[in-house]
């Protein structure tokens, strides 16, 4: 689907991948800090050169081929659960500081420092692509200007991210909205899924929650009591369980919608639909009750 | 290793975003809800049930089958609206019903009332 230039899709999907870019940009300086700090001084300078070119070349490679896989049937699917996941990971708190595992050790020559940037930046910005090529709707000059976005970050805006991102935190949390809205459009526009959620209108909706409560959990669990945190894991369940008998629905034709339910076992269907996860989470509940107080016990006994 | 990693605040925004962005991001979170609501929900259908004078009354519903095609800068300036509306009417409220709370007995506000 081409957007309409200077339309206001256009520039809606412009500012999702401005968002995309600023919080799930890579720490380039540091990778090539790390691979080069051991290599001579004339060799660090051709190094940092060389990594971010071809770190470059590579961000533009992968986003030209994603623009071709995300049309292949069933990628929008899997792009768009990635994305979900990738969205809980960014508003989740990280207490320690992360260390770059990407990076084991100083590079010995200048061919395997270069080969070790390029490989760090592609791992590293594969999320970022995939996310600029759901939110470009396929747009190749969405995803040029997503490009020349994303390289300025790359070579010298690290630091004004980090300023950003530091004074106004809630950036993080829009991204994490705007990507899971993101995937939430790749899902809905899956090839092999577009007539089904036409047939199945009240399934977008469930969709809609679902992506937002899993991607969403490290936050509203920060702000739930205790008593209440289970919610984070029940509020998707029972979402995917009502997704679940969609599903069913279609696929083995069985009638789940209590208005059309003609016959008993259509009916208990549609009770199993509504009530069928209570069992399920009163069982969940308790096995978590035991596992707390076990973890108490087993702590006060240690002290 | 992200770039928002490098900040402590950042890598922690769940905890350390301000109650204003909280509520903003929040707000904008409620409209791309209803917006997929919008989506969900079959215009026709409401005929079929005949709710269409009911929706006519009340309008909101009209309003939120309207944002089924918002992009995303409709969704945050709707968010936008919708946390500044959220904001005035916890400062008036709260101004209203402050008042209202007694103060402590013991408090330097007190006025004692001898009859």
């Amino acid at each position: 689907m081409e957007l309409e230039l200077f339309s206001g899709a256009f520039f809606s999907a412009l500012l999702a991948i401005i968002l995309i870019d600023l919080v799930l940009a890579g720490d380039n300086a540091l990778i090539i800090g790390l691979v080069a700090r051991n290599l001579p001084k004339e060799s660090q300078n051709k190094v940092i050169f060389w990594g971010t070119f071809g770190a470059i070349a590579i961000r533009a490679l992968m986003a030209i081929l994603v623009v071709y896989i995300l049309a292949v049937p069933g990628f929008m699917l899997a792009g768009g659960l990635a994305l979900v996941w990738i969205a809980r990971k960014l508003v989740t708190p990280q207490d320690n500081a992360e260390e770059s595992h990407l990076v084991k050790a100083p590079a010995a020559s200048f061919a395997a420092a270069v080969r070790t940037i390029i490989i760090a930046d592609a791992v590293m910005g594969i999320d970022n692509v995939l996310a600029i090529g759901g939110a470009s709707h396929g747009s190749i000059l969405l995803i040029l200007l997503g490009l020349a976005i994303s390289v300025p970050i790359i070579v010298w805006g690290s630091q004004l991210v980090i300023k950003l991102v530091d004074r106004y935190p809630s950036v993080i949390l829009i991204g994490g909205a705007v990507l899971c809205w993101t995937a939430y459009g790749m899902i809905t526009r899956e090839p092999m899924l577009v007539a089904w959620f036409e047939e199945h209108k009240a399934a977008k909706l469930v969709l809609a929650v679902l992506a937002f409560s899993i991607a969403l959990a490290p936050w509203y669990a920060e702000r739930l009591s205790d008593q209440m945190k289970p919610l984070t894991v029940l509020l998707p369940a029972i979402l995917v369980w009502m997704l679940g008998f969609e599903i069913v629905s279609s696929v083995w034709k069985v009638q789940v919608d209590y208005l059309m339910a003609t016959t008993q076992g259509e009916y208990l269907i549609e009770g199993l639909r509504w009530i069928g996860w209570l069992p399920f989470a009163a069982f969940f509940l308790w096995v978590r009750e035991r596992m707390m107080l076990r973890n108490g016990s087993v702590a006060r006994s240690a002290q | 290793m992200r770039l928002i990693h490098r900040s402590h605040r950042a890598a922690n925004a769940v905890r350390t975003v301000s109650p204003s962005g909280e509520l903003f991001v929040a707000s904008i979170v409620i409209c791309m809800i209803l917006a997929s609501f919008g989506d969900a929900v079959d215009p026709t259908w409401l005929g079929e049930v005949g709710l269409e004078f009911a929706l006519f009354d009340f309008g909101g519903e009209l309003s939120v089958m309207a944002m089924r095609h918002w992009h995303l800068i409709e969704l945050m300036f709707a968010g936008t609206v919708m946390a500044a509306g959220i904001m005035v009417l916890r400062i008036v409220g709260g101004a209203f019903f402050r008042p209202l709370d007694p103060a402590h007995r013991d408090a330097l506000e007190k006025v004692p009332i001898k009859l």
